[in-house]
């Protein structure tokens, strides 16, 4: 079974066809929001901006495990900082004395980890979009004259971790399959078996990159870095770009202009401690409202009918071929 | 265009000058004084049991021996006019392209177009060249339509074609593909040999085919060099390889040859076309062959001997399934699994029953259904409707027997007397001690089906239900042979056996039914004499040369073929048949 993070080509969506420039400026970008932010509102419209992202891009199962994921660890998040942190004017429940503990759990500290939690699910989801919208090949053939071993290395990774996963899913089903006589596979044993066999695969692929040609290190010296972008053929320089990266890089730059100038202009009102407080004022509500709209950007673009060329209506004077009826 | 030097080369593409090779800490060698000369444009089949250095040679011819996996190497080897011994694999990537065995093992990137046009990008080929070589290589190979795709999202022949695309993007002179068959449906596999045999003729590209299952390629073959023990026994042409397979190791020869050679027909069929051909010459009385004048050919008598033939066929049909115990019963079972482009019914309302002690073959195109109905049987998937019952229960073993093998001792894999029952079973009782690695490919298939088998036996009596799972890939005819014994003593002990197989040959050989899925659903369902007779792809070698109903093996035919043997022809009953591996 597939990964609902693995990559899916989705022909004719506009994040799938940005080049992974754009693609990555535009979601970086909404990502950043949640790391500059604290302002649950602004949180909360990065956090619809990355889900409204992928669901228009076709990575609705991708968006819902990575929900799913990120939900379950800002919970753990709350839970955690409302155990340890005991600020906050508003306690909610005393517990007593408890090594490493706080003896009060506060609504205070219930909404800084739940801000912390909300900002980790927005990561998260974003991730998870990246991951099953932008080609993993393209990525490394940006990264690979660049950083040769690094892209290698990424190559390998991730080629190994989807077929370790499928080796792992044959083992696990192996291991049910055994007859009630046999001694149990045991964790320590499926894991040695998994560990060597990702070995021979890690050896199968290497084999495989040396055929290619990999040793060659042409790319590096063929297309690297001190080639510019004039240099290249048209064809070259149309290669791996697409008609939507415009309104991703539009999008993702203007997201972080104006992120940046509303914390500039005090739009991230938010007060954990002593007692909550947040801000709504119209700074933090345009920012939010940009933010959560910038995530139709990859809303496709509507079909353009093609239209027939209209028959010129200027009468002619030179007779039809063939003369006149 | 860079490789447009090559086209229409002739010469001496591959040259091995006395090569003798040994793999890092191995007590023989792989090679022992190989010298081979392939020239531009042949289509070589490289013919050998299992271990006996067809894929050494492969691996020698593109560099990755001794570049790759280190050892002693004598001799030399010179691709293209490259001294491979000095050149690594990756100078020699531009003249050679390599095809191994499992395609998953070869593919590298997330997308079918980023696979075929890796090999160009590292050769520092520009953009437009790149984009062009990968249009027109996926033309030729007809994969267009997947270039967009992922690679995981390929069925078993798109990813070895995206493999043999990949290894001709470059537009090599040689392309080496080691059993390159062994994982596809009779369909797939056609498809791809013919697909070789049109680049060869196209591109005039030098193809090196190592092959266990030769009547599928030898046709399209040129000539055939034969390994044993890591030397060359024979390199000449098709005709004159089956007669040597004749004398030196009948394991190597095709069913069609053994069917002439029993019938003492001249000379030896390369293929289906040349066999037919060579009888319609004798039934003619024509020249340049030589028969029997007693021979029954397609004429006179033909008819009767079909009748005959279907209503024997029929008798079986009868007798199956008749066995008083049941060990699985399937009714009205629907399935349903994600795929790529969302979900999908994979089995569409199957109803099989099965006896104790019948011997089923399950086959099928890839994606049929094949493993989805074993993995159902075996309660790993659960499906959407309707309901399968072995009530005495099932052992199944999967494609990779190696996944079942966790421990460093057999006897730790199989502890107690249920276990030494269970080895007993398969008869591996004396390997307790070894280490599962250092069983052979057979032995370790065997002491996978024991796990299987371990604790559902009763005493000595095996469960109700056996099944495999393609268990012959890449398997030689004598492994084969092997497992057809195993497989008649498990229904000869009382256990159903049911096993899933592209191999027309194989099942011809143990099977006394055969179920044919197509897309999900029971296409056929009778006894394997008239399914394996009855259709083009799915039908023994024998089959489709005679075209007579119930007349699948060699010795069947030969008995039909010959008036005086006519009592020796009966269709396939439990016991009964095997793979021949004698004399002519």
């Amino acid at each position: 079974m597939r990964s609902p993070f693995a990559y899916a080509p989705r022909p004719g969506a506009p994040l799938q066809s940005a080049s992974p420039g754009a693609a990555i400026a535009y979601l970086g970008a909404l990502a950043a929001v949640a790391f500059l932010y604290s302002s649950p509102i602004v949180l909360g419209a990065a956090g619809l901006a990355v889900v409204l992202a992928g669901w228009l891009a076709g990575a609705r199962a991708a968006v819902r495990a990575a929900l799913w994921m990120g939900l379950t660890l800002a919970l753990l998040i709350v839970a955690v900082n409302a155990l340890v942190v005991g600020r906050g004017e508003t306690v909610l429940a005393r517990v007593g004395e408890w090594p490493l503990l706080s003896d009060a759990i506060t609504a205070e500290a219930i909404s800084a980890g739940a801000v912390l939690g909300l900002r980790a699910a927005v990561a998260m989801v974003a991730f998870g979009v990246y991951s099953a919208c932008v080609d993993p090949d393209r990525v490394l053939r940006a990264v690979r004259p660049l950083a040769g071993r690094s892209a290698l290395t990424a190559t390998l990774v991730s080629r190994l971790v989807p077929v370790a996963a499928a080796d792992a899913g044959r083992l696990r089903d192996a291991a049910r399959l055994r007859g009630p006589g046999a001694a149990p596979a045991g964790r320590a044993p499926l894991a040695r078996r998994l560990l060597a066999g990702s070995l021979d695969r890690a050896v199968d692929v290497a084999a495989t990159l040396e055929l290619r040609g990999y040793s060659l290190d042409a790319t590096r010296t063929v297309l690297g870095p001190p080639r510019s972008k004039r240099a290249l053929a048209p064809a070259a320089r149309g290669r791996g770009s697409s008609r939507h990266d415009g309104r991703f890089y539009l999008a993702g730059a203007l997201v972080l202009v104006i992120a940046i100038a509303g914390k500039l202009l005090g739009a991230d009102a938010f007060q954990e401690y002593p007692a909550v407080s947040v801000g709504a004022g119209p700074a933090t509500l345009a920012v939010a409202l940009t933010v959560a709209l910038a995530g139709l950007a990859p809303l496709p673009s509507n079909p353009r009918t093609a239209r027939t060329p209209r028959t010129p209506r200027t009468a002619s004077t030179s007779p039809p071929p063939g003369g006149r009826s | 265009m860079q490789f447009a030097q090559f086209a229409g080369q002739g010469g001496v593409v591959l040259a091995l000058g006395g090569v003798g090779y040994a793999y890092p800490g191995a007590g023989r060698p792989a090679l022992r004084d190989v010298s081979l000369r392939l020239g531009g444009g042949e289509l070589v089949l490289l013919a050998g049991r299992s271990a006996s250095g067809k894929s050494t040679l492969l691996r020698a011819a593109c560099g990755l021996v001794p570049h790759f996996h280190g050892g002693e190497i004598e001799g030399s080897v010179e691709v293209a006019g490259v001294d491979a011994l000095a050149s690594g694999p990756g100078e020699l990537a531009a003249a050679v392209g390599y095809v191994a065995q499992d395609p998953e093992t070869q593919v590298v990137s997330t997308t079918v177009a980023a696979e075929i046009e890796l090999p160009l990008e590292l050769r520092g080929d520009p953009p437009r060249e790149r984009a062009r070589a990968v249009e027109e290589v996926a033309l030729a190979l007809a994969v267009p339509h997947l270039l967009g795709r992922t690679v995981d999202t390929l069925s078993g022949g798109e990813l070895q074609r995206v493999a043999l695309a990949a290894a001709l993007v470059t537009r090599p002179r040689l392309v080496l593909l080691d059993e390159p068959t062994s994982q596809l449906d009779p369909v797939a596999g056609d498809e791809l040999i013919w697909l070789l045999r049109r680049l060869n003729e196209e591109w005039g590209v030098t193809v090196l085919l190592a092959e266990h299952r030769l009547e599928r390629c030898l046709a399209a073959a040129d000539r055939v060099v034969a390994m044993a023990d890591g030397g060359v026994a024979f390199d000449g042409p098709p005709r004159d390889f089956l007669a040597w397979a004749q004398e030196a190791d009948t394991a190597l020869g095709t069913p069609a040859a053994r069917l002439f050679s029993l019938c003492g027909i001249e000379p030896l069929p390369v293929g289906v076309r040349d066999a037919r051909r060579t009888l319609e010459s004798n039934e003619r009385g024509g020249e340049g062959s030589r028969a029997p004048s007693s021979l029954n050919l397609f004429g006179g008598g033909s008819r009767s001997d079909r009748g005959r033939a279907a209503e024997k066929a029929q008798a079986v049909r009868r007798g199956s399934g008749s066995s008083p115990v049941t060990a699985l019963k399937v009714r009205d079972l629907w399935v349903e699994l994600s795929r790529h482009d969302g979900d999908h019914d994979v089995l569409k309302g199957i109803d099989l029953c099965l006896g104790r002690g019948e011997r089923v073959a399950l086959m099928g195109r890839n994606g049929a259904g094949k493993s989805t109905l074993l993995r159902t049987l075996a309660g790993l998937v659960e499906p959407v409707r309707g309901r399968a019952e072995a009530p005495a229960g099932i052992a199944l073993l999967t494609q990779n027997p190696g996944d079942y093998l966790v421990r460093e001792r057999v006897g730790d894999e199989l502890a107690g007397d249920e276990g030494l029952a269970a080895l007993r079973g398969v008869g591996l009782e004396r390997a307790v001690d070894a280490d599962p690695r250092d069983l052979s490919g057979g032995e370790r298939q065997r002491l996978a089906l024991a796990i299987a088998l371990a604790g559902r036996m009763e005493g000595e009596e095996l469960p109700a239900l056996v099944a495999l799972d393609e268990p012959t890939r890449g398997m030689d005819r004598a492994r084969k042979a092997d497992l057809v014994e195993l497989i008649e003593r498990l229904a000869g002990r009382g256990a159903g056996v049911l096993v899933a197989t592209h191999d027309v040959e194989f099942a011809a050989a143990f099977a006394e039914r055969v179920v044919l899925l197509g897309d999900g659903a029971v296409i056929a369902d009778g006894p394997a004499a008239e399914v394996l007779s009855g259709g083009w792809y799915f039908a023994t070698e024998v089959a489709r040369v005679l075209d007579l109903p119930g007349v699948v093996t060699p010795e069947q035919g030969a008995a039909a073929l010959l008036p005086s043997h006519e009592s020796a022809f009966t269709p396939p009953v439990p016991g009964q048949m095997q793979i021949r591996e004698g004399g002519g």
